[in-house]
């Protein structure tokens, strides 16, 4: 595994997002307590932890998901190119151009597979004509590993593709923004171990123009496809580092537990 | 022997047998109910049994024989329970299965009960279907079908086309439609995606106390409010008519009745949409009324329509509304402030006061019911089906 | 590939226009809202104010002396000669008794004749006092004080229905008349008082509103609710115990399903025909019987008790089930000593629902001849469940199909008191949902 991480040492030191001191909560309960982590540019970032640690609290931060469930609120900083995204004058909807998301199940909208990769476009109007869009779709698709096999049937239903190609279509979707992060909540963890591959292997491929941050469950994925690692327990950002670094000198005994499978 | 003193006599009778079923169980039982298969409750329901349901059938046969009633063709039928009681009585041995047989004629019962329904559907067609038999022949089918005149006359001659009931029933139910369908869809979709939990706990009372009113509140209200009001502010100024019983009326009146049909089916189906399409949606960047009119309502569709079928039988079936609000007066006509009728106004007028069972005034009613049940049944069961496979799809 | 950084600070004129459309969006959305809240509240006041009224009625205090040998021309004394005597009688009596009383106070008639004045009072009066003397014989020979009922159009003068104006041009009442009353409520000899009558009272003819009261509606509305109890609890437990329990998956149990979806959504009326047809002319039941409406509303009511009764029972997780088979519980004890009493709380409330939409229940009423004009208090049950009599609902249709404008408000009145049950039904559904719904 040592040189497996070795081999994927390309990291670009540009930040993206900022983190400092964010707190969350869902009512009364402290979910989540003073977490700093910076979301570099070109890498891909793997929140890893225990269930309930809170890494998905904290994605779903990211691009202000939180905000549509009730009762939850979030302190601290949250920079995205240096602009505070929990500042009063943002638009979520802006934000989330920018900020997109794959969640855990493959969620394609119950339309042609044009149209689900059209939707963000369309709504955020960032084609001018009907070629330009055919042509931000095909981009998208052919990003997303799946122009060649749904090429044919673009008008077909995108709730009829296989479970790793809709989870790439929904990938394609995010990516029709042309977002400048994006975010994956567990991407794989509904796909069988072929799909799972397919789709790691396209995260690794999207690095080169996004930068990535993808919450998972299974460290072996961690330390496939990430950079850099950061770890979650019981609602502390525990240790953040190089993917090598953690999974081989964690420095934190807890996160040395998780990894060698004693907590979990 | 009236039936009351019947079933008095037979519970008294099932009450003694019951006693025994028990004492002859705990007898057998040699005073350990251990060795008993089955309580000795058990024992004396099903004895109870034994000499009811035989007893009960037997009376049900002989009273629907037109027979009966008799004190000895009674005493004949008790008899017939007592032996069958008898009988269970002298075969009960420690290892009968009382509880298994009780619990079968227990499992009878129930699947009876749930026939009823289907027993109902059969005794309404039947019911309407005889007499619309004996209408056509006194009055050709082809006639009441398109005929496009109603001008009934229980002396002869009259015309009796479905053509301008069907017109004002269908006129009705889409002004209803017209105003029940977008207020109570949007209602539904500010309850399901917008509403906060306190906003949500009073509208949503509010809204189903609407449904809770029964129809002759909004007859009444048609009659004294909004028919008057119509008439005297939009109809006379504009020369529309002088009529306060009109489609509009009926139609609007209606339209307030189905809201909370329309806003409750549509808000189960609504939430019925899984919310991992919503967090796609927002989590792009839409507004959540793009994800709602883009997203959620798409896919909601099927189950909506479904929902506006069941709107819509209920508004042609409607009666009390247009009875009170829409007039009597059969008529093909465009100006919704125009007094007219429907289908169901003109059953309840043919088949109340004096009724001649013989005359084709009379039975038309017949044939207007099954004209009605037949496009209701279409109506609610290509709902049900739409609505069925919309809810298979998300479970 | 990186595109034009925006701000996010700055929103672009795009998602302006976004964010105006979803203001947009929502306001329709509350504006429905609003709208409904509205119509209920525009429906409500409008029948209330309407209705309100009806519980007051007018009603005059005349000192009446019973002269012997006016109300009981045999002399006898007894029930039987008293009967003699008809509620016409009585009315004249009272008739002089108002002239007299009125030239005792020296209230000026204004010129009206002994017929115009003796019109205040409703024809009702002379019955009421009838009924009182054959109720008490005692009576007879005393003097007693009548609150007779003031016609309708004086008491709809007081209430404001009628006017001077309107007297004007009214053949039943001159503004004379009107003028009188208001000297007699001066004198204190007429005034609006809670009318009980209206709740216990039965129906009037066309020209006694007055009188007109929901007394046999009343009776008959609550006959027909312990039939429809009676019947459709137990039947409607049991279909639902059966097709959520036991019922195996066939085509058989399928066709049950889509029938009690199906007779759900029948239109009520096509009940009545069933009723008509299968009760009336081919079980030869008599007509306007409790009995019959109350097996028509209790095919009507079954669908919708069986539907929320399964939901309930559904409610009830396997595990509950499985604890008392692996017991060695039999299904059937299984069902009805642990699951049925669990759900029990969901199915009450499913069924008093159903007994509210019963209790409003018109259409179907109409067809089965509840609509007769009924005097008579039906009789004790069982056997009071034959007799004719109407109900809540149909006695509003009822009202509203008489020309007298005083039917009007009784109408409306009846409409509140029929409003007061099903409040009280709802009220007690919410309550038992309340208090005993718990989620698993």
């Amino acid at each position: 595994m040592k040189d497996h991480l070795e081999r994927r040492m390309t990291t670009t030191d540009l930040n993206r997002m900022t983190a400092r001191n964010v707190q969350v909560y869902y009512g009364q309960n402290h979910a989540l307590k003073d977490v700093d982590v910076d979301i570099l540019d070109k890498t891909v970032t793997a929140f890893i932890g225990p269930s309930g640690c809170g890494k998905s609290t904290f994605l779903r931060c990211l691009n202000r998901m939180n905000d549509t469930i009730q009762g939850a609120s979030v302190e601290g900083q949250i920079l995205l190119e240096g602009e505070d995204i929990y500042d009063r004058r943002v638009d979520p909807v802006q934000l989330r151009a920018k900020v997109g998301m794959v969640f855990q199940k493959p969620n394609p909208f119950p339309k042609s597979v044009y149209d689900n990769v059209a939707y963000g476009p369309r709504i955020h109007g960032l084609a001018r004509s009907k070629a330009e869009l055919d042509q931000i779709v095909e981009s998208s698709l052919r990003r997303a590993a799946l122009w060649n096999e749904v090429k044919d049937r673009l008008t077909a239903p995108g709730t009829g593709l296989s479970g790793g190609q809709q989870q790439r279509l929904c990938i394609a979707r995010a990516v029709a923004t042309n977002p400048e992060v994006l975010l994956m909540d567990e991407p794989c963890s509904a796909l069988d171990p072929i799909a799972t591959a397919q789709v790691e292997e396209l995260i690794d491929e999207l690095r080169a123009n996004f930068s990535v941050v993808i919450v998972t469950h299974s460290m072996q994925q961690a330390a496939r496809v990430s950079q850099k690692t950061a770890f979650f327990h019981l609602g502390h950002l525990v240790e953040y580092g190089d993917t090598t670094q953690i999974f081989t000198k964690p420095r934190d005994p807890r996160t040395e537990a998780y990894i060698t499978g004693r907590i979990g | 022997m009236s039936i009351s003193l019947f079933l008095l006599l037979l519970l008294a009778l099932a009450a003694a047998a019951y006693v025994a079923g028990r004492a002859r169980a705990e007898m057998v039982a040699g005073g350990d109910i251990r060795r008993l298969h089955s309580l000795p409750r058990q024992h004396g329901l099903n004895l109870a049994i034994a000499f009811a349901l035989p007893a009960l059938v037997g009376y049900a046969a002989w009273r629907m024989a037109g027979a009966g009633g008799g004190l000895w063709s009674t005493l004949l039928i008790l008899a017939l329970g007592a032996a069958s009681a008898l009988a269970v009585w002298l075969a009960l041995k420690p290892e009968t299965r009382a509880r298994n047989e009780v619990e079968a004629a227990t499992k009878l019962f129930l699947i009876a009960c749930s026939v009823i329904a289907v027993a109902t559907t059969i005794g309404i067609f039947l019911s309407l279907i005889f007499e619309t038999i004996a209408f056509f022949q006194k009055y050709p089918a082809a006639k009441f079908l398109f005929g496009t005149k109603w001008a009934p006359d229980f002396r002869g001659g009259s015309d009796l086309g479905v053509i301008p009931l069907l017109w004002g029933t269908l006129y009705v139910s889409a002004i209803a439609l017209a105003v029940a369908v977008p207020v109570g869809l949007f209602a539904a979709i500010y309850m399901s995606e917008y509403a906060s939990p306190r906003v949500r706990a009073l509208a949503k009372p509010a809204i189903e106390l609407l449904a809770g009113i029964p129809t002759i509140v909004y007859g009444l209200f048609a009659l004294i409010t909004v028919g008057p009001m119509l008439r005297d502010w939009i109809a006379q100024p504009l020369g529309f008519g002088t009529s306060g019983a009109s489609v509009a009326t009926a139609g609007l009146v209606m339209g307030v009745m189905i809201i909370p049909f329309v806003s409750s089916l549509s808000d189960d189906i609504i939430n019925a949409v899984p919310q991992s399409l919503r967090d796609g949606s927002l989590g792009l960047g839409a507004t959540p009324s793009e994800t709602i009119r883009q997203v959620v309502l798409p896919a909601a569709l099927p189950g909506i329509v479904g929902a506006v079928l069941l709107a819509a039988s209920r508004a042609i079936g409607e009666t009390m509304i247009v009875v009170l609000g829409a007039g009597a007066a059969a008529k093909l006509s465009l100006n919704p402030f125009e007094a007219m009728t429907t289908m169901t106004v003109k059953i309840v007028s043919q088949l109340t006061g004096d009724t001649d069972f013989a005359a084709p005034e009379t039975l038309v009613a017949f044939a207007l019911g099954l004209t009605l049940f037949l496009i209701t049944l279409a109506l609610n069961i290509l709902a049900l089906v739409i609505v069925r496979k919309y809810r298979e799809q998300y479970e | 590939m990186t595109a034009p950084t925006r701000s996010l600070l700055v929103a672009d004129a795009r998602t302006k226009a976004r964010n105006r459309a979803e203001a947009r969006f929502r306001a329709y959305g509350l504006a429905a809202i609003l709208l409904s809240v509205t119509l209920l509240g525009i429906l409500l006041v409008s029948i209330l104010s309407n209705g309100l009224s009806a519980f007051r009625q007018t009603e005059i205090a005349i000192p009446v002396t019973l002269d012997a040998a006016l109300v009981d021309k045999g002399g006898k004394g007894d029930p039987a000669s008293l009967r003699a005597t008809s509620a016409t009688a009585y009315g004249k009596l009272i008739a002089k008794a108002l002239k007299d009383e009125l030239a005792r106070r020296s209230i000026p008639t204004g010129g009206l004749s002994d017929k115009d004045i003796a019109a205040l009072i409703s024809e009702q009066a002379g019955a009421d006092l009838r009924n009182r003397v054959l109720g008490d014989p005692r009576l007879v020979g005393q003097t007693v004080t009548v609150d007779g009922l003031a016609t309708g159009r004086i008491d709809g003068y007081f209430k404001g229905r009628v006017t001077l104006e309107s007297a004007e041009k009214d053949s039943k009442i001159k503004p004379e008349q009107l003028h009188l009353a208001d000297a007699m409520r001066d004198a204190g000899m007429m005034a609006l008082r809670f009318n009980s009558g209206f709740l216990t009272n039965p129906d009037a003819s066309e020209k006694r509103p007055e009188a007109a009261g929901l007394g046999v509606a009343i009776v008959g509305s609550l006959y027909m609710m312990i039939v429809v109890l009676g019947l459709s609890l137990p039947i409607g437990v049991a279909a639902a115990v059966y097709l959520e329990e036991f019922a195996p998956k066939n085509r058989f149990t399928d066709l049950i399903e889509v029938n009690i979806a199906n007779l759900a959504a029948v239109p009520s009326i096509v009940f009545g025909i069933l009723g008509l047809a299968a009760f009336i002319n081919f079980a030869g039941l008599p007509r306007s019987a409790p009995l019959v409406g109350g097996l028509v509303l209790t095919l009507m009511t079954l669908p919708r008790i069986i539907i929320p009764a399964r939901a309930a029972l559904k409610a009830v997780p396997p595990s509950i089930r499985d604890a008392a088979l692996g017991i060695g519980a039999s299904r059937m004890q299984s069902v009805f000593h642990h699951v049925l009493p669990l759900a029990a709380p969901g199915i009450l409330t499913g069924m008093i629902i159903g007994l509210a939409q019963a209790l409003g229940e018109t259409a179907p009423l109409l067809l089965i001849g509840m609509v007769a004009f009924v005097r008579d208090m039906p009789g004790l049950p069982p056997g009071g469940f034959l007799d004719p009599a109407t109900a809540l609902p149909v006695q509003v249709y009822n009202w509203t199909q008489r020309a007298d404008p005083a039917f009007t408000e009784r109408a409306s009145g009846a409409i509140i008191v029929l409003l007061a049950f099903l409040l009280i039904m709802n009220a007690a559904a919410i309550l038992l949902r309340r208090r005993f719904e718990r989620r698993w």
